[in-house]
C-alpha cells in the first residue's frame, strides 16, 4: 500500500446524468509508467483531474502516495505534477517567465527559482525559444515547456494527460524520449492516451478504459498478443461491390467486416505473404475494390478485440 | 538529475504563503498589461473616447447653469469609469477561468485566495491606471477641480472603495457568466444604460419622469453625484442619496462588497472544486 503511488477504489465521477467514470480501480505502483488508454470520452481527464484534486469524486476513493484527494487534497498537490491536454502556460509571458512564475509560487527565492529554471531549460532544450511569448511557439515547444514546469519540483506522481495529442511525428518522438528520461530518473507517471502506439512505446502496464470502466488491462505485450496480429483492409468501391469483396474472401480468410465503412479485415499474422494471398484472390474473383492495406491493429480494433465491442458503441444508450 | 530539485523549500507560514503568492500573482498580471494592450483598452481608449466625444461634440450644446461644462462632465466621467471597473473585471475573470491558467494555480500547493486576491488587486490597479489617464487628460483640456489636497485625498480613497466593491462585482459576475462575449453584453445592457442615467453627462433634475427616477435611485448616481461634490463641490439634488451622496456611496460600495465578496468566494470554491 505505502508504494503505491495511486490507489482508487470505486473511483466515480457522475455530471448529471453522465456517468464519466462509473467504478474505477486502478492501482500504479511507484516508478512505473501506466497507461490509461481509451478513446475520446471514456473518462481518462476525468480520472486524471480527480487525481490532480482538480475535480471531485462523487463516489469511491482515491489515494495519491497514500494521500486522500479529498480529504488530504493539499498534500496530493505537494506530490502530483499534472501537465494537462491544453498546456496551461501563460500565452503572453515568455517561456522563461512562465517557468519562472511556476517556481516562485512552489516556494523557491528569486535566485534559486532563476538557478532551477536554467536547469529546467538545459533539461528540455527550451534554450532556444526561452525568450519568446508561450503563444508563439509550436505546438511541440509548448509541450516541452509545459513538462518542464512540471518538473520544478520533482513530483512523486507525474500526470501526463494526452501529451502527443495533436503533436506532429517528430515532436511526438521528442516528448517520448523526455518522458522515458524522467522514468529513468524514477518518476511514477501516469499517462492518458488514445494512441495505442503511444502506450505500447512508454507504459509498463495499460489499463483500456471505455465508459469510464476498466475494460482490460496487462503489460502492452500481453494486450497486443490478445488483440491480434496485423490485418488487411480491404474497402470496396460500393456497397454492392462490398457483397461481392466478401464473397470472394470470406470462404478462404478469417475476416471481420464494417458494413459503413464498406471494409473487410483479414488476419493477417504472415503479413506480407497473407496480403499477397489475398491480393491473388481478389484479382481472381475479378472485384474491383478501392484500396487495399496491410495494417497494424487500431484502438478500435483493440477494443473489439478485447471487449467484443467497438469504442463508443454503449455511450449512445449512456448519453443524455 | 542534478538539475531537478529533489526537495521542497521550506514552507513559510500561512499568512506569509498568502501574500507572496498574491504579490506573484499581482506581478504576472501587470508584467502581461504591455503584452496584451487591447485588454487595457477598456479602461484607457473608452474613456478617453468618451472624454473628447463628450466635451467637443455633445459639450458644444449643453449648457449647465452656474459650471464650465469640463467640470461638470470630468467628475462624471470618472464615475462612470468606476463603474466600468465590472466589465474589465468580469471580462478578465472569464478570460482567466477558461483558458485552463486557473487549473494550473488549483493543482500546485497555492493558497486559493491568493488566486481572487491577485486577480482583484491586478484590476483595481489597472482601473486606477485608467482613471489616471482620464484624470490627466481632463487637466489638460481645462478642468479646474476645485478640491484642495485634503479633497484629493477624500477622493481617491472614495475611488478605491468604489472600484474595490465594483471589481468584486465583476470577478463574481464574471465566474457566474463564464463567457465573455455575454460579459460584454451584459455590460452594455445595463451598466452603460445606469452610466447614462447617473447624472454623468446631464443632470438628473432636467430629465423626463422615467429616466429622472431611474436615475435618482441609481446607485451610478450616488457615484457620481459624490466625485462631483468632493472634487468639484457641486451639489445635486433631488432624491435621499444624491442629497447626501458621499454617505450613500459608501454605504452602497459596502453593501455590494458585503453581498459580492461571500458570494465570489463561494463561487471560486465551487469552481475549484467541481467545475
Amino acid at each position: 500500500m505505502s508504494n503505491l503511488a495511486v490507489l482508487t477504489e470505486g473511483l466515480t465521477r457522475r455530471f448529471g446524468e453522465l456517468t464519466a467514470v462509473d467504478h474505477l480501480d486502478l492501482e500504479v505502483e511507484e516508478g512505473r509508467v501506466v497507461s490509461l488508454l481509451g478513446p475520446n470520452g471514456a473518462g481518462k481527464t476525468t480520472v486524471v483531474r480527480m487525481l490532480a484534486t482538480l475535480l471531485q469524486p462523487t463516489g469511491g476513493r482515491a489515494l495519491v502516495c497514500g494521500h486522500d484527494v479529498v480529504t488530504d487534497a493539499d498534500a496530493v498537490r505537494q506530490r502530483i505534477s499534472l501537465t494537462g491536454q491544453f498546456a496551461a502556460l501563460e500565452a503572453n509571458l515568455t517561456a522563461r517567465e512562465n517557468l519562472v512564475l511556476m517556481a516562485r509560487l512552489r516556494g523557491y527565492g528569486r535566485r534559486s527559482a532563476a538557478a532551477v529554471v536554467d536547469g529546467l531549460i538545459d533539461r528540455f532544450e527550451i534554450g532556444e525559444f526561452a525568450g519568446k511569448l508561450v503563444k508563439g511557439l509550436s505546438g511541440g515547444q509548448r509541450r516541452r515547456v509545459d513538462l518542464a514546469a512540471s518538473m520544478v519540483v520533482r513530483p512523486q506522481l507525474l500526470a501526463l494527460d494526452e501529451p502527443t495529442t495533436g503533436l506532429d511525428p517528430r515532436s511526438r518522438q521528442a516528448v517520448w524520449s523526455t518522458v522515458r528520461d524522467l522514468v529513468d530518473e524514477g518518476v511514477t507517471v501516469l499517462l492518458t492516451t488514445q494512441y495505442l502506439e503511444e502506450a505500447d512505446a512508454l507504459a509498463d502496464r495499460v489499463v483500456m478504459i471505455d465508459h469510464g470502466r476498466a475494460v482490460a488491462s496487462g503489460t502492452p505485450s500481453e494486450l497486443k498478443t490478445r488483440i491480434g496480429d496485423q490485418r488487411v483492409d480491404v474497402v470496396a468501391v460500393d456497397s454492392a461491390g462490398f457483397e461481392d469483396v466478401l464473397a470472394a474472401l470470406a470462404p478462404r480468410f478469417s475476416v471481420s467486416v464494417s458494413r459503413e465503412r464498406r471494409t473487410v479485415s483479414v488476419e493477417a499474422p504472415d503479413e506480407l505473404a497473407d496480403l499477397a494471398a489475398v491480393s491473388a484472390a481478389l484479382r481472381a474473383s475479378g472485384v474491383v475494390v478501392d484500396e487495399v492495406a496491410l495494417r497494424r491493429p487500431t484502438l478500435d480494433d483493440a477494443f473489439l478485440a478485447l471487449t467484443g465491442q467497438p469504442t463508443g458503441a454503449a455511450l449512445q444508450e449512456v448519453a443524455p | 538529475m542534478s538539475t531537478l530539485a529533489t526537495t521542497l523549500p521550506v514552507r513559510p507560514s500561512a499568512t506569509r504563503r498568502y501574500l507572496r503568492e498574491t504579490g506573484l500573482l499581482v506581478a504576472r498580471g501587470l508584467r502581461m498589461i504591455p503584452r496584451v494592450p487591447t485588454r487595457l483598452s477598456d479602461v484607457t481608449i473608452q474613456p478617453v473616447l468618451f472624454t473628447l466625444l463628450f466635451l467637443y461634440v455633445f459639450g458644444s450644446a449643453i449648457h449647465i447653469h452656474g459650471i464650465r461644462y469640463q467640470d461638470y462632465l470630468l467628475p462624471g466621467l470618472l464615475g462612470q469609469s468606476l463603474a466600468f471597473g465590472v466589465l474589465g473585471a468580469g471580462t478578465a475573470t472569464v478570460t482567466d477561468f477558461t483558458s485552463g491558467v486557473v487549473d494550473r494555480f488549483k493543482s500546485l500547493p497555492v493558497t486559493r485566495l491568493s488566486v481572487i486576491s491577485a486577480q482583484v488587486i491586478g484590476q483595481v490597479l489597472e482601473q486606477l491606471l485608467g482613471l489616471a489617464i482620464v484624470t490627466g487628460l481632463g487637466l489638460a483640456l481645462g478642468w479646474h477641480p476645485t478640491a484642495g489636497v485634503g479633497g484629493a485625498f477624500a477622493l481617491l480613497g472614495l475611488v478605491l472603495l468604489g472600484l474595490t466593491a465594483f471589481t468584486w462585482f465583476g470577478v463574481l459576475l464574471g465566474m457566474v457568466v463564464h463567457d465573455s462575449d455575454a460579459m460584454q453584453g451584459l455590460g452594455f445592457a445595463i451598466v452603460l444604460p445606469l452610466s447614462f442615467l447617473a447624472g454623468t453627462f446631464v443632470p438628473i433634475k432636467g430629465m423626463a419622469l422615467v429616466p429622472r427616477v431611474i436615475g435618482e435611485w441609481d446607485p451610478l448616481s450616488a457615484i457620481v453625484a459624490a466625485v462631483r461634490l468632493v472634487a468639484q463641490g457641486v451639489r445635486s439634488q433631488g432624491s435621499p442619496e444624491l442629497d447626501h451622496p458621499v454617505i450613500a456611496m459608501v454605504g452602497w460600495c459596502l453593501l455590494i462588497i458585503a453581498v459580492c465578496v461571500p458570494l465570489a468566494l463561494r463561487r471560486f470554491r465551487t469552481a475549484i472544486s467541481s467545475n
